[in-house]
């Protein structure tokens, strides 16, 4: 009896949100309480995501390690060999040539671009006030087949080869539970400007206190392009801080 | 703490899904009554696919360039929607693709022109096959979202101006309604940023703003013409007395006319412009009787002086009424035109603009550098570097403009259609590399409109305007005849429509129709034409007037009436066919001709003399037909969709209130009746019971006009042609009919998988460069589909590809979509594990390809497991024998192995190495011992893999492991049976192989056991390996 009670309860709650979820801040609040409470997320100061990313069936083993200071860094294993496509050490960016296996360094734009997004390794909506981000509710469209919330995340403006350029991006958030489905950007810099990248979040599972979209797909227009799938996520794991640094070349 | 907070989420999280599960029973409990067969989510992920093409583009309606930044253009156009260039118009994107696709007009805020953006609907070039729009849209994102700022009734909007100085203040200039009488036209004005409008400037409801434009210097002065003007089916009309130019001073409270120095009478068409640097200085294009021409002004159109009355200067002002003067000299103008004509001495003389396609209707200065143009044809975007005497095209603008297209059953099959002013193609529905620029093939010129291939030989039928040429093709030889039937004795002259009609017959190959007033048919391919009908139209002389297009005459054809507009002879008796005609009778024949009978009275609800605009006969019955009816042509923008069982004695609506827009053409399922694909302005709408219900097709598939649609019967490809996107193909649609209330109701469904085939095909492909438009192609892959109920958020979901024994091959990610998802699968498993080198060994990267044979996808969602079997089959057109696979494969996972094995053996090598110099490092007495087992590990390992240089140019020469990954590529890559040459190779690597494990053998049994003994001695931790399986597993 008190089981169903509290039931009841819930799902007043819930229906409540659902049917008078209004502000795109009452929509981020109650993803942040459907996964964990904001709180489970203000504890995280750093993720360790371990899976396999990959295009088709070819996949390769990553270990993506970010901090909520914004540092990041990605190991690769390709045949046995471990790199380091990405990382970021808070300020710079860096990347490993793959003729030459050496690490080199992002230009300077990039890097600074890349502070911003940084922001956002743990969330995109946590604290996005503190980081200077504003949304706007663009209405409800129907995305993956499922009704969901539209909300337009407004950042600060990024450099484009030397011009300023409005950063944004779209999040879905699935009207029934809350949780970010998709989100979409326009591809602002390189070969593929003008295009338009969906990420598409699923497999929703507990990660520490937290639960966390262990299966994310990258499109492009559409057509299906990398694939990632977490297999384990590690909160506030050991860390060396040394793996975001660009190594000095011996 | 921090347990408490986990118990405490874990339980939230726990009733959040129990909560989740119980309202699914309730949502159940709802649809089991009542299932709406409809809405996006029924498509889930099937994607559209837009192949263009884009090497001969399409119109162009209005350009816009960023009053400071060059990199920034934007294009609007007729059918394709807004396009943005960001990089100085090297290439474009698409930014409007979910609103209605034909523009009038684009405009920059000046106040934030990084951001705010407005587009006005329906374009301004009136000619005959207009598309609508449908009002006001505005960005504040630089186009990632609009928002609808009303104007629904306008249909057309010219042009839109903003004040330089307050964002609020917004003027728009709408021309209205093309077909009908309209009071949504005129000038309006906002002061609240387009919240909301009054019109301040109003003369009757047939006279729209044609321009619009803004004093740079003075915002409260602007110059608008009013345009009367109106079309109908059979004839336009531009000009009358209320044709005028007007000038406002106080922001558009008070209007006057400026004509001082006009020609006298009825006006037309007006364009209007003012010199950005001199803005005293304004520029009028005037439509009349007499004096038409280019005007100027220098003090503001208080008086104006005649410059310039060349042909190039007054032709087809409806059409050509775009005058535009460089941001920096007032004396330099181009005129838009026939060919364009610029001017660099204030318009007294022109000359015309370089080489590019005909019909200019827009051009843009750079803002900085007069020399750099962009220029808007009816064949997309060209750009000039040299002041416009040389013009390079776009190559990226897929907005070519089908009237038809259709399909043959070649394999890839092909797609033929016409085009508006862009002539008439073929091209590959997939080709190596994706479909490219120089695969489409040019088979006819002027506007383009039918193209039907010969059921049996490589001849096609294709035409242009009015039938003015009808060409029977012989593909082989490249070799046109014109077979077009011509005037006999006893029979009126000949009336065909713009867009004439022809079909071929499933039953007698080389016959084939001709439909003027009369239906003409050969039975020798062109070569003789016999009439079997009497005039089917209602031969109204009404709408059959002499001279068409007001003040200025515009004969072109596009307005011939009272013509038949289309053919269909049933794919089940040759002697039943329909006839439809523009002036709206329904005619049909069971007698191959002899008798005909007009059945459209039986039509309920239907407007009198509605163009029939596609008949359809069906394949489920002789008697069974659709037919779709469009009232466009005067004003009735509501959709007309019927169907017959009895030959046409009765009829049924089979649209429904989901359907927004007028439709045009209608394709069956030949398998499923209920399913039927609907043609319309506002793109693509499918039915799957029947017509009950109509579902809008989204997914990479703008709402452009479709004006045709064929099935193609091999690999039930949707493909569609539409009137300002080019082709766009919706891949096998066989899964729609599987959906049927039961399937939808289920909570995972296995839809029927289509045999995969794995297409021998290794060739070269692909000529094109970054800034070129490409086709994506179908892909080979077998496509895994199945529907879910509700989209997976929550757990883990994944999909397998098992042998029928259940061992994995490989592991996909599965589509998490509510509605149809759709997984490829190349046939391929994963690739070996390779040994670890110092560089990468990139045959290695190479996937074995599974014999074929049935195999099992097992989805695994929750708890739930569900599988499917499925077959994959060899290429039916290959040459190579079961024998040659088998050694093929054989061979091939031979290697695989022994790349494996290797990979094992360095991994006990480098682990055997760093066990002998740990132990050196803690104990110098192991020095020797250990010392000893190293050199000859390393000396081993250094024959194994490359343990030096890069990937690139320092690369190290190869060793056994980059030699045997090679080899195994190249044999794992090729379809065929090894060649002696690759067999001899894998013979000489498998000796060094075997030569290396018995070293390996060796140094376990003497250096390396010697260090163990050591090591055991002093009690070390003795090594510890992983086993073959683990390692291979990990």
């Amino acid at each position: 009896m008190k089981r169903i009670q509290q039931l009841l309860f819930i799902a007043a709650i819930t229906i409540g949100f659902t049917t008078n979820a209004q502000t795109a801040d009452e929509i981020v609040e109650n993803y942040f309480e459907n996964t964990g409470g904001e709180e489970a997320w203000q504890n995280i100061e750093a993720m360790r995501l371990t899976g396999k990313a990959g295009m088709g069936p070819q996949e390769f083993p990553f270990v993506q390690t970010v901090t909520d200071e914004g540092k990041m860094a990605i190991v690769v294993d390709l045949q046995g060999q471990q790199f380091v496509p990405q990382a970021f050490d808070g300020e710079m960016m860096w990347t490993t040539n793959f003729q030459s296996m050496e690490a080199e360094a992002a230009d300077k734009e990039t890097s600074d671009n890349f502070k911003q997004e940084a922001q956002d390794m743990i969330d995109t909506f946590l604290n996005y006030k503190e980081k200077g981000y504003s949304l706007e509710l663009m209405g409800e469209e129907t995305v993956e087949g499922t009704e969901a919330f539209k909300i337009k995340v407004l950042k600060k403006p990024v450099m484009v080869d030397g011009k300023e350029v409005e950063n944004f991006s779209t999040f879905y958030f699935d009207k029934e539970n809350f949780v970010p489905i998709m989100s979409e950007q326009t591809v602002k810099m390189g070969p593929q400007k003008g295009m338009q990248t969906q990420t598409i979040f699923s497999d929703y599972q507990e990660a520490g206190d937290i639960y966390y979209p262990y299966s994310i797909t990258q499109k492009f227009n559409g057509q299906v392009g990398q694939t990632i799938k977490i297999e384990k996520i590690e909160i506030n794991p050991d860390i060396d801080e040394a793996m975001f640094k660009m190594p000095v070349k011996e | 703490m921090g347990i408490f907070y986990i118990n405490q989420n874990h339980f939230l999280m726990k009733k959040l899904l129990s909560l989740l599960f119980l309202f699914g029973m309730v949502a159940l409990s709802l649809n089991a009554q009542e299932v709406d067969l409809k809405g996006k989510e029924l498509f889930g992920d099937m994607q559209a696919r837009q192949i263009g093409p884009a090497l001969m583009s399409g119109r162009i309606i209005d350009l816009e360039n960023h009053p400071t930044d060059p990199r920034i253009i934007y294009a609007g156009t007729a059918g394709g929607g807004v396009w943005k260039s960001s990089n100085g118009g090297a290439s474009y994107s698409p930014v409007f693709d979910d609103y209605i696709q034909s523009i009038g007009t684009v405009a920059i805020d000046p106040n934030d022109p990084d951001n705010t953006v407005y587009v006005g609907t329906g374009e301004i070039w009136t000619r005959n096959s207009v598309s609508v729009g449908d009002g006001l849209y505005k960005t504040t994102d630089g186009g990632e979202s609009w928002t609808k700022l009303g104007f629904d009734a306008s249909e057309r909007i010219s042009s839109i101006e903003i004040h330089p100085t307050n964002k609020n203040i917004v003027y728009v200039g709408a021309l209205g309604p093309l077909w009908s009488a309209g009071e949504e036209r005129g000038v309006f004005k906002s002061a609240d940023g387009g919240k909301t409008f009054s019109k301040v400037l109003y003369i009757d409801d047939t006279t729209g703003v044609a321009d619009l434009i803004m004093d740079p210097n003075d915002p409260n002065t602007l110059y608008a013409s009013m345009w009367e003007h109106r079309r109908t089916a059979w004839n336009f009309n531009s000009g009358g007395k209320n044709s005028a130019l007007y000038k406002t001073t106080d922001g558009g409270k008070n209007w006057k006319k400026i004509h001082n120095g006009f020609p006298q009478g009825d006006l037309g068409r007006i364009a209007v412009a003012i010199a950005p640097s001199s803005p005293n200085i304004v520029y009028a294009v005037i439509e009349a009787k007499d004096d038409k021409g280019l005007y100027r002004s220098t003090d503001g159109g208080e008086s104006w002086t005649k410059t310039n009355g060349d042909f190039g200067l007054v032709v087809r002002p409806f059409y050509f009424s775009r005058i535009v003067v460089s941001p920096t000299n007032p004396d330099l103008i181009v005129k838009a035109g026939l060919q364009g004509s610029i001017s660099r001495d204030g318009g007294k003389t022109f000359k015309n603009l370089g080489n590019m396609h005909s019909d200019i209707h827009d051009i843009v200065f750079d803002v900085k550098n007069s020399d750099i143009m962009h220029v808007g044809t009816d064949g997309g975007i060209y750009r000039s570097y040299d002041g416009g005497t040389t013009m390079d095209i776009v190559d990226n603008l897929p907005l070519s403009q089908f009237y038809h297209i259709s399909v043959d059953d070649a394999e890839p099959y092909r797609i033929y259609g016409g085009l508006q002013d862009n002539g008439s193609w073929y091209g590959p529905s997939s080709s190596p590399g994706g479909i490219e620029a120089r695969d489409w093939v040019r088979i006819g010129v002027g506007d383009g409109f039918r193209v039907l291939k010969h059921p049996t030989k490589e001849i096609l039928y294709s035409e242009m305007q009015g039938a003015d040429n009808v060409w029977r093709y012989d593909m082989e030889r490249n070799y046109t005849k014109n077979v077009k039937p011509l005037p006999v004795k006893g029979y009126d002259k000949l009336r065909f429509n713009w867009n004439a009609p022809m079909a071929v017959s499933t039953h007698q190959p080389d016959r084939f129709y001709i439909g003027s007033q009369y239906l003409h048919k050969s039975e020798d391919m062109g070569n003789t034409w016999t009439i079997i009908s009497p005039d089917l139209t209602t031969n109204d002389k009404d709408k059959q007037p002499k001279d068409s297009g007001g003040l200025s005459v515009d004969n072109s054809g596009a307005e011939t009436h009272t013509t038949i507009f289309t053919i269909a002879e049933s794919p089940l008796d040759q002697n039943v066919i329909w006839v439809g005609t523009d002036d709206g009778n329904v005619q049909i024949t069971k007698d191959g001709g002899k008798n005909w009978t007009n059945v459209v009275s039986n039509i309920p609800s239907l407007p009198k003399n509605s163009w029939v605009y596609h008949i359809e006969a069906s394949v489920h019955g002789k008697g069974t037909a659709y037919a779709v009816f469009d009232g466009h042509a005067r004003g009735d923008m509501k959709p007309y969709v019927y169907k017959t069982t009895d030959f046409g004695q009765t009829w049924m609506s089979i649209v429904s209130p989901d359907v927004k827009h007028f439709a045009r053409n209608i394709q069956e399922d030949y398998e499923n009746e209920n399913l039927l694909f609907l043609g319309t302005e506002y793109g693509l709408y499918i039915t799957i019971d029947g017509g009950k219900n109509w579902s809008h097709f989204t997914n990479n598939f703008p709402p452009t006009a479709v004006h045709f649609i064929d099935l193609q019967k091999q690999t039930n490809d949707l493909v569609c042609g539409t009137h300002g996107r080019g082709v766009i193909i919706v891949d096998d649609i066989s899964v729609l009919r599987e959906l049927t209330p039961q399937v939808v109701e289920k909570n995972v469904h296995f839809f029927d998988i289509k045999p995969g085939v794995m297409v021998e095909e290794s060739g070269f492909g692909g000529g094109s460069t970054e800034l070129q438009f490409v086709g994506p192609n179908p892909g080979t892959s077998v496509d895994i589909k199945y529907y879910l109920k509700k989209r997976h958020t929550f757990g883990k979901m994944n999909l397998e590809i098992q042998d029928m024994e259940g061992n994995k091959i490989v592991s996909l990610s599965p589509g998490k979509s509510k509605g149809i998802n759709t997984v490829t699968w190349n046939y391929q498993a994963e690739a070996p594990k390779m040994a670890k080198g110092k560089t990468f060994a990139f045959g290695g990267f190479t996937s074995p390809r599974v014999p074929a044979g049935q195999y099992k996808a097992v989805l695994t969602k929750g708890k739930e497991t569900y599988e499917t079997t499925f077959e994959i089959k060899n290429d039916p057109t290959s040459v190579i024998t079961p024998q040659e696979r088998i050694t093929q494969y054989e061979t091939t996972m031979k290697l695989y192995n022994m790349q494996e094995e290797l990979a094992y053996m360095v991994y006990q090598v480098d682990e055997m190495i760093e066990f002998a110099e740990n132990l050196m490092k803690d104990d110098k007495g192991a020095t020797k011992v250990a010392n000893k087992a190293v050199e000859a590990l390393t000396d081993l390992k250094k024959t194994l893999v490359v343990t030096t240089g890069d990937n690139y140019v320092g690369t190290a020469p190869p060793e056994l492991r980059e030699k045997l990954s090679a080899l195994y590529a190249d044999i794992a890559q090729s379809y065929e049976a090894p060649s002696s040459a690759q067999l001899d190779n894998l013979a000489l690597l498998e000796e060094r192989f075997n030569n290396a494990k018995k070293d390996l053998e060796e140094i376990k049994s003497k250096e390396f056991a010697k260090v163990e003994k050591y090591a055991g001695k002093k009690g070390t931790d003795m090594m510890k390996l992983d086993s073959k399986e683990d390692y291979l597993g990990s």
